[in-house]
């Protein structure tokens, strides 16, 4: 248990590390960031308390936003994902799986992973630019960097997914 | 009574996300009256440092086509120095002593170099942050300039680090500036989007000028001296109510590719604040009686 909460200290290092220091200056087209640090809350196990999955993301969320001067921003929209995470999750493996669970294209096939983390993505980016523009002074480019950014975090997902299942 | 317990405790977990949830839409709305909120933005120490080693990496690869710039620029600054030199004794025609007067008048502006060390584009409110604090001398609602241009005003300052607002900032972004030469003056806006691009607004329907002309900062505000360039004009349009005109400017500043910046600190203002704060103070008291 005390290893399991290292390695994830250490991931969580790591994810907002590459956030902050790499992904966040990426703006390909003017439009989609990837917002890679939210794959760090797909990949909590079934058993993870839902107290622990909410802390987690908050604190996330709240480092990144001090790096980026986007204050509550990703903080709000990464602890919604990880409310909604174990009851979404909840939905692709049955009851009797295994507690120890991680949601990965290895665990649940490609299919059920797809519909697990495509619709997480997308709202996490909703969620996160409509608080970031709030305005909605330019639809058309709220619609492109949520669209955009999604595709973006998605495709990082996939390869690393693809990159552990070999 | 012990239902109710079990209820709670089994439903714990959305309390939690309830407070999180609130507290984090507190520090999105209220950030910008926050003062003190330095710790929740990049001009804390461990954020700073951070970006810090960052841009000192990054700067390495842009190292040359900054000396090119900066070469350039030193170039073009000395033909015009010695251009005006030339001009200036030939008016006077007292050299040494008006020429030492001048100096003197360069000596009030007192710069504070500094790197930038965090930097953005692409959002509606853009922020960067420099490597100078409070123990530089830095103070929120200073100037900061480049090289080639303006560049924004300091907002928050922690002890080593501070965060600017820069041109490209939609909600909090207003500098006062006028037309080089014929003295119209301003107010300098963006609107998103172009990184390389914003707009003078509320020029007067009977100012003459023309495309291409420069756009530089007109010494009213308090924040920057007169002089520092912003832009030339590339469109003319008229304002929405039609009682002025709206100028579409380049920026002569690249945000694109900032590096090394100065914070511009003048002895000068600080008189001038004093003397409108009096005057404001008489106004007022005019007022009243």
């Amino acid at each position: 248990m005390t290893a399991d909460i290292f390695k994830r200290l250490g991931w969580f290092v790591v994810f907002l590390l590459v956030q902050v220091v790499m992904l966040r200056h990426v703006h390909l087209f003017g439009v989609a960031t990837p917002l890679l640090y939210v794959y760090f809350v797909l990949q909590f196990p079934r058993h993870l308390p839902k107290w622990g999955t909410l802390l987690w993301a908050f604190v996330l969320g709240l480092l990144v936003d001090i790096f980026s001067n986007t204050p509550g921003v990703a903080a709000a929209s990464l602890t919604l994902i990880a409310a909604l995470q174990p009851y979404y999750l909840g939905l692709f493996v049955s009851q009797d799986a295994p507690e120890d669970l991680r949601p990965a294209l290895k665990t649940l096939g490609t299919l059920k992973y797809s519909y697990y983390s495509v619709p997480l993505v997308l709202l996490y980016c909703l969620v996160f630019f409509s608080l970031e523009q709030f305005s909605f002074f330019h639809i058309f480019h709220w619609l492109m960097c949520v669209v955009g950014s999604a595709v973006v975090t998605l495709l990082l997902i996939y390869t690393f997914e693809l990159a552990k299942r070999k | 009574m012990n239902n109710l317990w079990e209820f709670l405790q089994r439903h714990s977990h959305w309390f939690l996300f309830g407070v999180l949830e609130v507290l984090s839409l507190v520090l999105l709305f209220q950030y910008n009256s926050f003062q003190n909120s330095v710790w929740f933005s990049s001009a804390n120490t461990v954020a700073g440092t951070i970006y810090q080693w960052r841009s000192e990496v990054a700067s390495f690869f842009t190292l040359k086509q900054a000396n090119r710039d900066l070469t350039l620029r030193n170039y073009h600054l000395e033909r015009q120095l010695a251009h005006l030199r030339k001009l200036y004794t030939g008016l006077t025609r007292k050299p040494t002593s008006e020429e030492e007067k001048g100096m003197e008048f360069l000596h009030q502006y007192h710069v504070i170099p500094a790197k930038v060390v965090a930097n953005e584009l692409n959002r509606a409110d853009n922020l960067l942050t420099i490597d100078r604090g409070e123990a530089d001398g830095v103070k929120p609602g200073m100037g900061v300039a480049c090289g080639n241009g303006i560049v924004g005003v300091t907002y928050l300052t922690s002890k080593h680090y501070t965060v600017v607002i820069p041109v490209l900032n939609c909600h909090s972004s207003r500098i006062s500036c006028a037309i080089r030469g014929h003295g119209y003056f301003g107010v300098l806006r963006w609107y998103g989007e172009d990184a390389s691009h914003a707009y003078v607004e509320d020029i007067p329907r009977h100012a003459r000028f023309k495309r291409g002309d420069w756009v530089e900062t007109n010494g009213f505000s308090s924040i920057f001296p007169e002089g520092i360039a912003v832009g030339r004009v590339e469109q003319v349009y008229n304002s929405r109510d039609g009682l002025s005109y709206r100028l579409k400017i380049r920026l002569s500043t690249d945000f694109g590719n900032l590096r090394d910046v100065v914070v511009i600190n003048d002895k000068s203002i600080v008189d001038r604040m004093r003397v409108m704060q009096a005057a404001k103070d008489s106004l007022k008291l005019n007022v009243r009686e």
